[in-house]
């Protein structure tokens, strides 16, 4: 146990001492955390909607008011079809609407009337949102009688707020790249300069050293948590938790252990701290991706599907969602927590094997 | 700049790269996240898993439910056990929808009182909130118009006729893997360039660099021209992916994508040997690169969001950073094609070219060839 804490203090202090490592990890946890919270937005803001008017003017300007902020920037009037064409082809405008002469008198005589609208439809996802609130405008013109209210209940993150999901997806990832990386490179440091063989002879258990190694930068990442969630989540963007910190803390720990797997997994494979760089993304992102955090995993392939199963980022994503927005109580996030570590002591026992060979 | 020290120090540095198999990192990196990512991101939700609870079970009801039932994007199942056992469920994230019809909707909407459907969805993940918030509504503003064509006669209705432009399928692809490539051609370069010259300080070589009478840049271009040249013709790995595997239609015209591709590069490189360059151990280079390329590539790279959406901090961050400039061309050439002849794109070529000359003048300045 001495050996243990020994070596857990040695790694700290050589973390602590490499003022340029400690001051990007701090960044990581706050800034970049903030950043991405704050300012990322992927509800559709300031479209640029630009029209042409050959109708007259009351219907198109009426319509035209139903444009308003934050979604829409103020609707700009092109002389001609050309320009607005051009101006769509720039992509300084997203929306281009064409109100033709006789768009206002069918209308008024109760005929069907027909706007045209020229849509950029290079970010797909803001076109369509852009498209399904123009129907629902024109629905607005045509249905005023139409009694039917749709009431919308938006359960676990009332307003959609994407600054505190941003955020803490943020995190997750930062989580996973540090905890893989710092540990791959505290093993691989010591096998570029040798001495790691020198370790492995040494009358001292093997194993203790590997484990006090990796639990070091566990600590490391964990403190990072606490600062960031402390700071950023809770501090700046105030978010409110439903469930219980503690549980967040016990998963993430669970987890960054998982990280320190692979990483060891990593290192063992790894000759210098080129290939740790090279390997760690080429087997991160496949987990990231894997895990849900960019496109929800029943909308996956069949077998890819399958295969997130593997990725534990996914149990923790999940678990922390439950936890932050869900609320769900400790006993009924047992999948996560059986998730995590179900995939995290294979990771780390095939990484520790690994890593523990001599030859 | 003397050629023949360049040449033979290229010669040097690129036996280690080809001896260090990291050769094949080199390009299985930036095809795999390509693919992966291009296969894997949909910013559009198919088949969201909805529960209706019809009280009514009338005929405009059940109208509005086969509405559901034949959209693509809901996967409907009809709850049969109450509401509070279906609001379980979506806490538990097995479902993500439910919508609930109230009784004598058809009576209430034949008389012309207000009745009000009841939808519940699951927005820990907002982005699929709002989307499938907009889905729904845009099933029932459907289903309006057609109950209202019957009870209303002929009222005066709009009907929108869109032509979407570049992309006339909304295919997810044709939005996300040019983006992608931008992303791809930031982080794989910057990550080989960032260890080149710390990698020599931390274990001391850089004393011979010191020593010799090579200058500094020479001794950059000695870096950078070998990684240069591996990772050119990735450019045309990833233009093959795009085009053959996604289908990515190219209106543009290719000489342009190369040229700019090939400035990209430069920059991706500098920022990698910049970084190089500032740093003392492989490890902070490694965690800098990861964190300055990463995050805000996929962030401002326009996959996720226009720039011209975001606000605050985030808006000149995205300014900031090269890949707003080159994915704007990108997309240019893969769906627009107007290359050239739009003075955006020439201004941002401008504003690339500009960026990589200050980025190679800045790393030559902070090169220090003597002992610190």
């Amino acid at each position: 146990m001495k050996i243990f804490w020994a070596v857990v203090g040695k790694e700290l202090l050589s973390f602590i001492r490499s003022w340029q490592l400690v001051f990007v990890v701090l960044y990581a946890f706050s800034f970049e955390v903030y950043i991405a919270g704050s300012g990322i937005e992927l509800k559709p803001r300031n479209i640029a909607v630009g029209y042409i008017d050959a109708s007259g003017g009351g219907l198109s300007q009426k319509f035209l008011s139903y444009f308003h902020a934050p979604e829409f920037l103020e609707p700009i009037l092109f002389e001609s079809q050309e320009k607005l064409s051009q101006a769509v082809f720039d992509k300084e405008i997203m929306v281009g609407l064409v109100f033709d002469d006789t768009f206002e008198q069918n209308f008024r005589k109760n005929h069907a009337t027909t706007l045209h609208v020229l849509l950029d439809a290079t970010a797909a996802s803001q076109a369509f949102t852009a498209l399904s609130y123009l129907q629902n405008i024109a629905i607005n013109f045509t249905a005023r009688t139409f009694p039917v209210e749709l009431v919308t209940h938006k359960l676990f993150n009332e307003n959609a707020d994407n600054h505190t999901f941003m955020a803490l997806t943020e995190l997750l990832s930062i989580v996973t790249l540090l905890s893989v990386i710092l540990t791959a490179v505290v093993f691989v440091k010591e096998k570029e300069e040798g001495t790691w063989d020198i370790m492995l002879l040494m009358p001292v258990n093997a194993k203790i050293i590997i484990l006090a190694k990796s639990f070091s930068q566990v600590i490391i990442v964990m403190v990072g948590i606490v600062i960031s969630v402390g700071f950023v989540i809770f501090g700046v963007f105030d978010t409110p938790i439903n469930g219980s910190f503690f549980a967040f803390l016990l998963l993430s720990f669970l987890y960054a252990f998982t990280g320190a797997g692979i990483g060891l997994f990593i290192a063992a494979i790894a000759k210098d701290v080129m290939q740790v760089a090279q390997l760690s993304i080429v087997i991160m992102l496949p987990l990231i991706f894997l895990s849900g955090a960019w496109t929800p995993i029943y909308a996956m392939h069949p077998w890819l599907q399958t295969f997130s199963l593997i990725s534990p980022l996914r149990y923790y994503i999940e678990g922390t969602e439950s936890i932050f927005f869900r609320g769900t109580p400790f006993l009924e996030l047992y999948p996560y927590f059986l998730g995590v570590t179900l995939v995290g002591s294979v990771v780390y026992a095939i990484g520790f094997r690994k890593i523990g060979r001599l030859f | 700049m003397k050629l023949g020290v360049v040449k033979a120090y290229v010669l040097k540095e690129l036996t280690e790269i080809i001896r260090s198999r990291l050769i094949i990192m080199v390009y299985l990196m930036p095809t795999m996240v390509l693919v992966l990512f291009g296969y894997g991101i949909r910013m559009e939700v198919t088949g969201a898993r909805t529960l209706i609870i019809d009280n009514d079970q009338s005929h405009y009801s059940q109208l509005l439910v086969s509405k559901f039932e034949h959209s693509k994007y809901f996967d409907v199942t009809i709850e049969k056990r109450g509401e509070a056992k279906a609001l379980d469920e979506i806490h538990k994230a097995k479902n993500d929808i439910l919508i609930i019809i109230p009784e004598s909707f058809e009576k209430r909407l034949l008389h012309g009182q207000t009745t009000q459907i009841g939808v519940f969805l699951d927005a820990a993940f907002p982005t699929r909130g709002s989307t499938m918030e907009s889905y729904v509504k845009g099933v029932v503003l459907d289903a309006a118009g057609q109950m209202l064509e019957r009870l209303a006669g002929n009222a005066p209705t709009i009907s929108i006729n869109q032509r979407t432009l570049f992309n006339q399928a909304m295919r997810d692809e044709d939005a996300i893997v040019p983006g992608l490539i931008g992303l791809v051609m930031l982080i794989a370069p910057a990550i080989l360039a960032a260890l080149l010259i710390v990698k020599e300080k931390e274990r001391g070589t850089i004393f011979n660099f010191y020593a010799s009478p090579v200058s500094k840049s020479e001794f950059i271009a000695a870096k950078l021209i070998p990684v240069f040249l591996l990772h050119s013709i990735n450019i045309f790995i990833l233009f093959l992916w795009a085009t053959y595997l996604f289908e990515v239609p190219f209106r543009g015209s290719f000489l342009l994508y190369w040229l700019t591709s090939e400035l990209y590069l430069v920059i991706s490189l500098s920022i990698g040997m910049l970084i190089s360059i500032i740093t003392r151990t492989q490890i902070v280079a490694v965690v800098l690169t990861v964190i300055v390329t990463i995050i805000p590539g996929f962030l401002y790279s326009g996959i996720l969001m226009p720039i011209s959406s975001m606000v605050g901090v985030s808006r000149y961050e995205a300014h900031i950073f090269p890949v707003m400039y080159y994915n704007h061309i990108l997309y240019d050439v893969f769906l627009v094609g107007e290359g050239l002849a739009s003075s955006k794109t020439v201004t941002y070529i401008f504003i690339l070219a500009l960026y990589a000359f200050s980025m190679l003048t800045l790393g030559s300045f902070l090169l220090k060839k003597e002992l610190r």
